[in-house]
């Protein structure tokens, strides 16, 4: 392997030589030896007292002050164990979760719920069982048990769901003559919502009357989770089908949803600012909870519609960030305290009411004041109650979807999110689905599937 | 220069005069082009620092300064104010602290290089010294990544960040094209009086050559300040992270902060800026004495 | 400047071929010299590349506490043979080639024009020349946040909004870098904007280094301004524009940072912008496919070492650099 080196005289041989002993250390430590692999986790339950070591990502500065509010509480609760929390930017944050040692991985850690079996596979995270009390377990909602479920134990717990809907603004829809749905099963058909952004140009400033959240970025977690993702659900495909991409991903179906949605770029505000909807440029904004916060500027005339039909009922995406414990941790009991502290319903009131986000604990989400009958984000919670489960289990009433849970994640939302873009941006959406389709099954191959 | 204007037929000097003028303004008018193609983002930013995010983005009006404010420069301090977060000041100190060190053992590290390579005799030298140049078209991102596998047990320390940026094959070539014009008498007269390679490289040579040294650190300062792909890879604890990392906290939030962005990179350019319109004539000596090298 | 320039090359000629014999007493002082360096461009830039080409040969995981796995030459092939990997992978280097032939001459050219331009004394020059070398100073992770706002694609955009007012609502708004016909130009302008002045100091240099007498020889001869420029100005500063030419190549093989932040924002397509660069960490970290990666890089490695070794001969047989 080393041939190709040119092989100069004196010096240069030194040099040669010091980088062969290099990579040699380096094919030894860094891509080599075995190593425990998965659930082998080494999490020791400790005094249960001393400090904690908590990441999680740097969101909505309301969402921060709410995590440290809790925080706060749970030092002055009890007086054993103290919290040391770090944050990070969210576009640096599973990185530095992949490229720490086993021994520089914290106590608890915030993770996006698809992440979670990679995470798992690459023996980052410890199941909960034992640290976490059996009341905290048994009180997570259905859908986000099995978004923190990996290969039959459970890894994470978490404070909040998510959901997806078209905001609209009441005043300029009632303007414009648009008779909007407000349950899931009345959900405009894609031409019917194309027949409503022709009427709403008229009475937007701009001509352009849909917000995509094109700010986030296609091309990244946004595209798959919650914007291609239930596009595609809709319209009767799948990403993935017995984890095989080809065959799902670049399926006609799929092909005639992305390209329908392409179609709306014309329609669309870039929303560069953020501020499309709650300025009145717009009149839908197709987004997640976490903008009611803002949205609720609007008073009486916010309203939420399902985002549109596609063929097979509308499809939203559940899941999202939860908490789980790294695998090396020394201290088990005082992070399982921990965990159980933050799914009590008064740390979930404070966190949900910061970001808008449904409450994840079965308790929390009854005491609502946004979420259940007659409230203001029922149509969100009707559909989280109306959980496909995963991709292979979609019917045509259900409605929230959980995004694949396989390792391979990272390589699929990186090839859905560019074939979205590319979409949008005017390509042939056959030819970028099949690329993305290819590449995601090249890789898997390449890890065998991604089994243990 | 000067001296063409010198030449001026006297008879039709009035004509001239005019001509003169008329192309006197259209110079003026197109360097008022230009200067604004290249002045407007930097006057944009600044502005925009000091206007409520929600005005940042509209259209034209997104350069009229109305509506000025600290509250984006506050904002960033309070997002920035805790252990959890990260401090700015420490971010810039991290900043400062490994430009610095890269900037410094750069310049020892690679004018001895070149002095070597220069002036003195050794076996292997020119063969070593190819190499060398051949090192320079090697982007440090190419190698970026196996350099990470090499490196990822030292993943968040300030040394990690600096370290490899100190040898650098393209400081090497620049000292070395300056210590070539060194005059041979000089270190001649150095080793008569009893200096060895050491004193002569240090108290002779260093002093006749700054321009070369004054490029080499512009040069490098201007590359590590904003160096950005490295520290993504090595670092993920706030305590040693450097500015250009902190960024994109600002444009994550909802809806997206982009007066606190444009605060941010204001603080994060204006020092180097101010540094630089000070030093600006010696900036541009240094970069181009060496330049006419090449 | 031009003083300061001309002080260490007076001296240049007489010398320049003379070692200095003197040192020689000291035997290991120059391998000692050169030790600290060689070291740290061995250990950092060397021994990662001989790694990358080790890696290329496996199968390989970042942080995955599973064996790599010997494959041969199968990275090589599949790069090579495998349609869409052999498609994104000659696509990403035509946007670098395009990039490369679009930005060198013009680059170049823009850096003379600009000395031309600001290479006169007029009252007021100072404060702009300030105004053309500040972008300079911008690092890239900033530069990218700016021009993403200036690119941005609705009527709020401001370039947008700037050609909006100009034509007076005659141009309607475009997608720059949405749009894969603007999108690499988008970044070609960008990247002129923030670097082009360091080209244009070193070619301003050149020009006040260029002998006046001749200027004045040129103009007895009634030689027009064009004229001197083309047959005085441009022939002396030769050496000049050939380095310059050079360095640029070279930079815009590196192409990184601004691609990789402008293209991963908004509606952009990647595709049409990705660079072997953003490839190779997109291959290697967001698939994390290090294998594959390693061999981008090795590949990538020998086109550039090609291109230099040409670019040096062409150079040198035009008696440049």
């Amino acid at each position: 392997m080393m041939m190709t080196i040119p092989k100069p005289r004196s010096g240069a041989r030194i040099l040669t030589a010091a980088a062969t002993a290099t990579i040699a250390a380096m094919a030894l430590t860094g891509c080599g030896g075995p190593g425990s692999v998965g659930s082998g986790s080494t999490v020791e339950a400790g005094s249960g007292e001393g400090t904690i070591n908590v990441w999680a990502v740097d969101g909505q500065a309301a969402e921060n002050d709410a995590l440290k509010k809790i925080i706060s509480n749970f030092e002055s609760a009890q007086s054993k164990i103290k919290v040391n929390l770090k944050l990070f930017p969210s576009d640096q944050y599973t990185k530095a979760v992949n490229s720490a040692a086993p021994g520089d991985l914290p106590d608890v850690l915030d993770f996006d719920g698809p992440t979670l079996a990679s995470f798992v596979y690459n023996g980052k995270m410890a199941p909960l069982k034992g640290s976490v009390s059996d009341a905290t377990l048994s009180n997570q909602t259905d859908s986000i048990t099995a978004q923190n479920t990996v290969d039959d134990a459970v890894y994470g717990v978490g404070m909040m769901n998510a959901g997806l809907a078209l905001w609209g603004n009441k005043r300029l829809l009632d303007t414009a003559g648009v008779a909007y749905p407000t349950t899931p099963e009345k959900a405009w058909t894609a031409d019917e919502f194309t027949g409503a952004l022709d009427k709403l140009t008229a009475v937007v400033p701009g001509g352009k009357p849909l917000d995509l959240s094109e700010q986030y970025g296609f091309a990244g977690e946004w595209g798959t989770c919650c914007s291609a993702g239930p596009v595609i659900w809709s319209g009767g495909g799948t990403v993935l089908k017995d984890n095989r991409a080809s065959g799902a991903l670049d399926s006609d179906a799929n092909v005639k949803s992305l390209t329908k949605f392409a179609s709306w770029k014309k329609y669309t505000d870039p929303n560069a600012d953020g501020l499309a909807f709650t300025s009145g440029r717009v009149a839908l904004s197709w987004v997640g909870h976490w903008t009611y916060p803002t949205y609720k500027a609007l008073g009486n005339d916010l309203v939420s519609i399902p985002l549109p039909n596609f063929g097979k009922g509308t499809k939203t995406a559940s899941g999202t960030f939860a908490w789980g414990m790294g695998a090396g941790s020394k201290n088990g009991a005082a992070a399982g305290k921990f965990l159980d502290f933050l799914m009590t319903d008064e740390s979930v009131r404070t966190y949900t009411d910061a970001n808008g986000a449904p409450p994840a604990t079965k308790t929390a989400l009854a005491a609502s004041a946004l979420y259940g009958p007659g409230k203001q984000l029922q149509l969100l919670g009707d559909q989280l109650s109306k959980a496909c489960g995963p991709e292979d289990q979609i019917s045509d009433t259900c409605v929230s979807v959980t995004r694949p849970v396989t390792a391979g994640y990272p390589v699929v939302t990186d090839q859905v999110g560019k074939a979205e873009a590319a979409i949008y941006a005017g390509k042939d959406a056959k030819e970028a689905l099949s690329a993305a389709a290819r590449a995601i099954d090249q890789n898997f191959a390449d890890n065998d599937g991604y089994k243990k | 220069m000067a001296m063409s204007k010198t030449v001026k037929p006297g008879r039709r000097g009035g004509s001239m005069k005019r001509t003169r003028r008329w192309q006197t303004a259209l110079h003026y008018l197109i360097l008022t082009v230009v200067s604004l193609f290249f002045f407007l983002p930097v006057y944009y930013l600044i502005v925009g620092s000091f206007r409520p995010s929600a005005e940042v983005l509209s259209g034209i009006s997104g350069f009229v300064p109305t509506n000025l404010s600290l509250d984006n420069y506050t904002g960033v301090f309070e997002h920035l104010g805790s252990e959890a977060t990260g401090y700015f000041g420490q971010f810039a100190a991290v900043s400062i602290l490994v430009t610095t060190a890269v900037v410094a053992g750069s310049l020892v590290v690679n004018s001895m290089a070149a002095y070597s390579f220069a002036r003195m005799q050794w076996r292997g030298k020119k063969i070593i010294f190819l190499l060398v140049i051949v090192l320079t078209i090697i982007p440090f991102e190419a190698v970026a990544l196996p350099l990470y596998f090499m490196f990822s047990g030292q993943r968040d320390t300030i040394f990690i960040q600096a370290i490899p940026f100190i040898a650098n094959a393209f400081s090497i070539f620049l000292f070395y094209t300056f210590f070539l014009d060194v005059p041979g008498e000089i270190e001649e007269a150095a080793r008569l009086d009893g200096a060895g390679p050491f004193r002569t490289f240090f108290q002779v040579v260093v002093p006749i050559t700054k321009p070369a040294f004054a490029t080499v650190a512009i040069l490098t300062f201007l590359a590590q300040w904003g160096s950005y792909l490295w520290p993504v890879l090595m670092v993920s604890d706030p305590t040693v992270r450097p500015l250009p990392l902190a960024i994109s906290i600002f444009q994550n939030q909802q809806p997206p902060e982009w007066g606190q962005v444009l605060a941010f990179g204001t603080m994060f350019i204006v020092p180097v800026l101010a540094v630089f319109l000070v030093f600006q004539r010696w900036f541009v000596a240094s970069i181009s004495s060496s330049a006419v090298k090449g | 400047m031009t003083t300061q320039t001309q002080q260490i090359q007076a001296p240049a000629a007489p010398v320049k071929r003379r070692p200095s014999a003197g040192l020689s007493g000291h035997r290991f002082a120059g391998p000692l010299f050169a030790s600290p360096a060689l070291l740290g461009l061995a250990i950092f830039l060397v021994a990662p590349f001989v790694l990358a080409l080790v890696l290329s040969f496996y199968r390989v995981q970042l942080n995955s506490p599973r064996p790599a796995r010997f494959v041969g030459f199968e990275q090589y092939t599949r790069l090579f043979t495998d349609p869409d990997l052999a498609a994104a992978f000659g696509h990403a280097l035509l946007n670098n080639f395009t990039f490369a032939v679009i930005v060198v001459p013009v680059q170049t050219v823009l850096a003379l024009a600009l000395a031309v331009l600001v290479n006169r004394k007029l009252r007021g020059m100072v404060v702009f020349r300030t105004f053309i070398f500040m972008p300079l100073v911008f690092p890239l992770a900033l530069t990218a946040v700016i021009w993403r706002l200036i690119y941005s694609r609705g009527d709020q955009g401001l370039l947008n909004a700037i050609l909006g007012f100009f034509s007076g609502g005659g141009l309607t708004s475009h997608d720059w870098l949405g749009d894969p016909t603007t999108a690499l130009g988008s970044i070609i302008v960008m990247s002129i904007w923030q670097s082009v002045s360091f080209q244009m100091i070193i070619v301003l240099a050149a020009l006040q280094s260029v002998p006046t007498e001749l200027y004045e020889a040129a103009s007895l001869d009634r030689a027009n301004k064009w004229a001197q420029f083309l047959n005085v100005t441009v022939p002396g500063i030769r050496n000049t524009l050939i380095f310059v030419a050079l360095i640029t190549t070279i930079f815009s093989f590196r192409l990184f940072d601004q691609v990789y932040l402008l293209s991963r924002s908004g509606s952009v397509d990647r595709g049409s912008t990705e660079t072997v660069m953003t490839q190779i960490i997109n291959t290697g970290f967001d698939n994390n496919n290090v294998g594959q990666a390693a061999a981008m890089t090795v590949i990538f490695m020998l086109i550039i070492t090609v291109i230099a070794i040409i670019q040096r001969a062409v150079a040198r047989q035009r008696g440049g650099v």
